[in-house]
């Protein structure tokens, strides 16, 4: 087991001189920072194992519905905004990219740049929200919704004089057919389009989807504006910056995950 | 081997079914291999604890190694487990795939109650088969999950909304056994009405008394394995009485038709909403109004067989003044020859 | 050589004054005191006997609702209570068991109080997280009693749609309340593993690891891996039920089986969270109590590891009847089977260590070999389960009950049991009744076997389970099997009072009253703040008998080899 370190010790404000010949940031149960370090981040990456598995379980369920319905994944994707997801995702591309490079200059000790490039990443993260609440506010007029309320008249836009108006209308082969409704919508780039019964499972799946990364760059965003703080108090120094390291690396999972639900949701299907 | 319609043992139930003799092997062939190994273990700790107890003068020997022995009560078990395996998956083929001659007979779970649909349309709440002859269920549930189990038969199989599950059997002698559902799926303690709580009864072959509050333990049923004679004479009983006029061609009398029409009043569940005595309920009464002609929201219609048979099929069609548009339609629930036993029926009731 | 050496010079605990959290070298129990001390607790120690209070209390609501389920089938009809009740009961029954009791029980009570000591570290990884698992657990059991308080569920603990979706009862807030459970299971998980590869003291290889920590190691994968399986399981479940999603329902071109599928991808792994540190435990009273190291330990060790990554493959075995294809069910039943090897291998391994070895007949030695007794009958019954033509005949009935409370509870309460008699001492300092102890024991083992052996017959003759009410021929066995729950429970009781009159009226336990060669009997008993004066050197493995000093196994009573506690002298 390593020594104690007694290696350069950046201006860390000494609280209460208490007689301790180690840095102020190291916990009491530690017996050196890099035993601490290595500990910190291995649990970090432990815990970014269970949010994979987490995940695993949508992707697995996504895999079961493409295979027992393919026509429906194959013209679903149509009713997504293909321009919005890739801005979503390069402004998450980016944010990743401001992340790792705060952590550098955390590890530089340049307390300005980190925070500068922190404040970036979380802006990104507010307007992957906010595109992502046009997005959904978008599905919700045209009662792209998941189960029950797929191309429900309440969310299809107006009933007038009898008529529906909205833009995604079921289609009933009889009256009294208990058989699947087909649907028939406008789609995002303007066409009309039938969507084959169950189509709502993909957008049940959409929406858990990229709901529950949504609960996740909120969460991501939520440690950043706290790393974010410390920083600005100056926390961290070329010794210690451990929790910009993890949150960052938080926040790499958190992109990761788009970058894998953007081509199977958005891209993937027959063109057309 | 254990004799094919084995009698019940202390562990199992009697034998009923071809599949049983060899479940019934294999599972004696695990007891024993458990009873040895567990005798061995158990009085092997146990000796050896008390003659290596504790007591002066007496130490502990240093724990030595043994890999050959290790490796040896690794790998032995290895191969009786593959027996087990084998033998096991080999059983499982055997009952799930079902020969060519069997004979299908449909199967309705709902809570809380087992409807048996034979191949002549008749339908009933027992399961009677012919011995000796393979028979098929294709199963469906309206509901929840539920589970087809007949000790006797050692078959078992889920019912699962959305999707038709198989099982098939062949019985190889006379008797009978419980039908148990086996995936659990939610009891009342008071009926819809608010029936009285639930008693048993001790009769054996209706221990639950049907009608009353019930559930997942009550979704009782009993399956008769009887002489071919036997079978025929209970299928002939449920079934359609119009159907040996139907295959000559002749014309259903009208007495004939509307006795059966009475029976599908019930059993359809018309009588939910439509009396036979002239009081209104969620549907008018059937009473006096053949013929009749009626007000409804589009205009007056004469109940004439048309108007019956459209207002089972597509209700809305015409709603009689003064009622809900609630009906639910009847449409791929209804045959043909069951509208016009119904039409016959309601032509019966007279003023 | 003596195990657990000074390391000179070493930095660390021996050299902080005394901090906010209390005096390093002060007993744990007295280094602070009063109920902020308690609430706010950053010790491991304290935070394990919390976990012990709560899951105990969990374990008593649990087996309340058990012996009412029982005493309900005790006669036909009803007995006590009417059919929505007992569904409900037994329900929360299976509920409050495995998720507020078992899976917390060992690894949270047990193993956040030794694994750091054994390792020879002063604390887990993270500190701070265990005490938010705590809370964590508090804010589960909390929404667990809403749920119960606004009714209830009566799906069974196993929450199988479409039931779990179309029933009118609070299944959202239960299973809400087990989906924060998970969390704090996740993160006891991430902590353990951690804390076992980083902060091991100087000398602890992985070969010296005592086998306790290395079961805490296995369990720990399973936690983290399939803990977050059940998270999202349960999170479709709420959003089937509130939402209407679909995922679940076949009108909507959902499928009902796949709940089945998810379910047991985490409940399967999640069984081998409940026995392997079950197992582990009773590794340390076998070797302890044989005054021996462990048969076969490399394998013993290994085989931990060889549960963990197994179980994950195994899940399909509840799906035998509910509609998988036959080449599924082939895979499970094979890869079953192949889990059965890392078990067999424990307990032969455990009935060689007895052999040659000097057995001491106490308490906790008498649950070591109940477990090898009781463990051997569930998992011998378990391969009944994985043959696929007699599990046809078997699943879903009181056959499957009685291997699961065999395995779960004649396996890993029994484990649990004899672990705190053992570890009692060290945890409190006090020396607690043997008689008592044994007595109790015995109500546990005969009632336990009378409550379930009828089980086994009454399932093979065909009896379902979740059944209120039954035909007349099983009444009999039902009988039986009800008294058998009033002797369990007097022995449940008897060995609670035993353990909590000696807190009160127990004598001061000396250093190591069973003789051990395990590392936590060579720190204070009970341990000082930060475990260790100063951080220990390893020199030897935790049951090397022949390598530790008089010293060290001196047990501090008048002679080794009489009656523990007794003071005759020779």
């Amino acid at each position: 087991m390593a020594n104690v370190s007694d290696t350069a010790q950046a201006s860390h404000g000494e609280q209460g001189g208490d007689g301790h010949e180690h840095p102020s940031f190291l916990q009491h149960h530690f017996d050196t920072p890099a035993q601490q370090f290595d500990a910190s981040k291995l649990g970090m990456w432990v815990f970014i194992a269970t949010e994979i598995l987490m995940f695993g379980g949508l992707f697995c369920a996504y895999a079961i519905w493409r295979a027992m319905e393919p026509n429906v994944f194959d013209q679903a994707h149509h009713f997504l905004n293909k321009i919005l997801g890739a801005t979503n995702t390069v402004v998450l591309l980016f944010s990743s990219l401001t992340a790792a490079l705060a952590v550098r200059s955390a590890q530089l000790g340049k307390r300005n740049q980190t925070t500068i490039l922190l404040v970036t990443t979380i802006a990104c993260a507010g307007i992957f929200l906010v595109v992502k609440y046009f997005e959904y506010a978008h599905k919700i007029h045209l009662g792209l919704l998941p189960g029950h309320c797929f191309g429900h008249p309440m969310f299809s836009g107006a009933i007038q004089n009898g008529q529906e108006v909205g833009t995604c209308v079921r289609i009933h082969a009889d009256q009294t057919s208990s058989m699947p409704e087909w649907v028939r919508a406008i789609d995002e780039s303007g066409h009309e389009q039938l969507l084959p019964p169950r189509a709502n499972m993909f957008f049940a799946l959409y929406f858990c989807m990229t709901g529950l990364h949504a609960v996740h760059v909120i969460v991501g965003m939520s440690i950043l504006v706290w790393v974010l703080y410390k920083n600005i108090k100056g926390t961290f120094s070329p010794a210690y910056f451990t929790p910009v390291d993890l949150g960052a690396l938080y926040w790499h999972l958190v992109d990761l995950v788009w970058i894998y639900l953007f081509p199977l949701l958005y891209l993937v299907g027959k063109p057309e | 081997m254990n004799e094919p319609n084995a009698p019940p043992t202390f562990q199992l139930p009697e034998q009923m079914s071809t599949v049983s003799a060899d479940v019934d092997w294999l599972y004696y062939f695990i007891y024993w291999t458990s009873v040895v190994l567990f005798v061995a273990i158990v009085g092997a700790m146990i000796w050896w604890a008390i003659q290596y107890r504790e007591r002066k003068g007496h130490k502990a020997e240093p724990t030595g190694h043994n890999l050959p022995l290790e490796i040896a009560w690794t790998i032995a078990p290895i191969f009786i487990l593959v027996f087990m395996f084998h033998k096991g998956f080999q059983g499982y083929m055997d009952m799930d795939v079902a020969p060519a001659n069997a004979m299908e007979i449909r199967v309705n779970a709902k809570q809380w109650a087992w409807e048996f649909v034979y191949p002549n349309g008749g339908s009933s709440d027992e399961l009677h088969v012919p011995v000796h002859q393979p028979v098929k269920l294709v199963m469906a549930s309206a509901d929840v999950l539920h589970s087809f189990y007949v000790p006797a038969l050692r078959v078992k199989r889920d019912l699962v909304p959305g999707m038709f599950t198989t099982v098939w059997f062949e019985a190889t002698h006379v008797g009978h056994d419980d039908i148990a559902c086996a995936e659990y799926c939610g009891g009342r303690s008071s009926g819809p009405n608010g029936e009285l709580p639930y008693q048993p009864s001790d009769d054996p072959l209706h221990p639950y008394v049907a009608g009353q509050a019930t559930g997942h333990w009550a979704m009782h049923s009993m399956l008769y394995v009887e002489t071919p004679e036997d079978y025929q004479k209970f299928v002939k009983s449920i079934g359609d009485p119009c159907d040996q006029y139907a295959s000559s061609g002749k014309k259903c009398p009208a007495e004939v038709a509307a006795g059966q029409g009475a029976k599908l009043y019930q059993s359809k569940g018309c009588a939910a909403c439509h009396t036979t005595t002239g009081a209104r309920l969620v549907g008018p009464s059937w009473k006096g109004i053949w013929n009749k002609t009626e007000e409804t929201d589009k205009g007056p219609m004469k109940v004439d067989e048309q108007y019956v048979r459209r207002s089972i099929l597509d209700p809305n069609f015409r709603v009689v003044n003064g009622y809900q548009a609630v009906m639910p339609t009847f449409l791929g629930q209804i045959s043909d020859g069951e509208i016009d036993e119904i039409t016959e029926y309601i032509k019966s009731l007279k003023e | 050589m003596a195990a657990v050496a000074p390391h000179a010079g070493a930095v660390g605990a021996g050299h902080h004054a005394a901090d906010s959290h209390g005096d390093p070298d002060a007993m744990y129990l007295k280094a602070s005191r009063g109920i902020r001390s308690w609430l706010f607790t950053l010790d491991h120690k304290r935070i394990g006997l919390m976990y012990l209070t709560m899951v105990a209390l969990a374990f008593l609501v649990g087996g309340i609702f058990a012996l009412l389920v029982r005493l309900e089938l005790f006669s036909r009809g009803k007995t006590i209570i009417d059919g929505e009740t007992y569904n409900r009961f037994f329900t929360l029954h299976g509920a409050v068991m495995v998720f507020l009791f078992i899976i917390p029980s060992v690894p949270a009570a047990l193993g956040n109080f030794f694994l750091p000591i054994m390792i020879g570290a002063k604390d887990v990884a993270f500190p701070r997280l265990n005490l938010l698992s705590f809370y964590i657990y508090l804010c589960g059991v909390a929404i667990l009693l809403c749920s119960i308080i606004m009714g209830s569920v009566d799906t069974g603990w196993t929450f199988y749609t479409p039931y779990s979706v179309q029933t009118t009862n609070s299944v959202i807030s239960m299973t809400f309340g087990v989906f924060v459970l998970g969390f704090s299971s996740i993160l006891t998980g991430v902590n353990f593993l951690v804390t076992v590869h980083t902060m091991r003291a100087p000398g602890c290889t992985w070969g010296r690891m005592p086998l306790f920590v290395w079961g805490m190691y296995a369990t720990a994968l399973i936690q983290i891996l399939a803990t977050p399986v059940l998270a999202i399981t349960l999170l479709l479940l709420i959003a089937e039920r509130f939402l209407g999603i679909g995922v679940f329902d076949p009108k909507l071109g959902g499928d009902p089986v796949l709940f089945q599928h998810f379910f047991w991808f985490y409940s399967h792994p999640a069984v081998y969270i409940m026995i392997v540190p079950g197992m582990a435990i009773n590794s340390e009273l076998i070797a302890t109590f044989s005054r021996r190291a462990i048969f076969g330990q490399f394998a013993v060790a290994m085989s931990s590891l060889g549960l963990a990554i197994l179980g994950f493959l195994v899940w399909g075995h509840h799906l035998f009847v509910a509609g998988m294809s036959e080449f599924a069910t082939m895979l499970f039943s094979a890869l079953t089977f192949l889990v059965a090897i890392p078990s067999g291998v424990k307990v032969f391994n455990w009935t060689a260590t007895i052999y040659k070895g000097s057995i001491l007949w106490a308490s906790p030695m008498l649950y070591g070999m109940a477990f090898i007794f009781l463990f051997t009958i569930g998992g011998l019954t378990g391969l009944f389960l994985g043959t696929l033509s007699v599990d046809v005949h078997l699943t879903d009935t009181y056959f499957v009950v009685a291997h699961f409370h065999y395995v779960m509870m004649g396996g890993t309460v029994i484990a649990f049991l004899g672990g705190l008699l053992y570890w009692w001492p060290k945890m409190t300092g006090k020396w607690h009744d043997e008689f008592k102890a044994k007595v109790g024991f015995w109500f546990v083992f005969v009632g336990f076997n009378t409550v379930f052996i009828p089980q086994f017959i009454m399932g093979s003759r065909g009896m379902p389970r979740r059944y209120y009410d039954y035909l007349p021929q099983y009444e009999i066995f039902h009988r039986i099997s009800t008294v058998g729950s009033w002797i369990l429970a007097i022995g449940l009781f008897t060995t609670a009072y035993t353990l909590l009159e000696a807190l009160w009226k127990g004598k001061p336990a000396p250093r190591n009253p069973w003789g051990s060669a395990g590392y936590e009997w060579g720190t204070d008993t009970p341990p000082c703040l930060t475990n260790f004066h100063k951080t220990p050197v390893f020199t030897r493995g935790p049951y090397d008998y022949h390598l530790a000093t008089a010293e060290e196994l001196a047990t501090g009573w008048d002679e080794v080899g009489g009656e523990p506690g007794s003071k005759k002298k020779d």
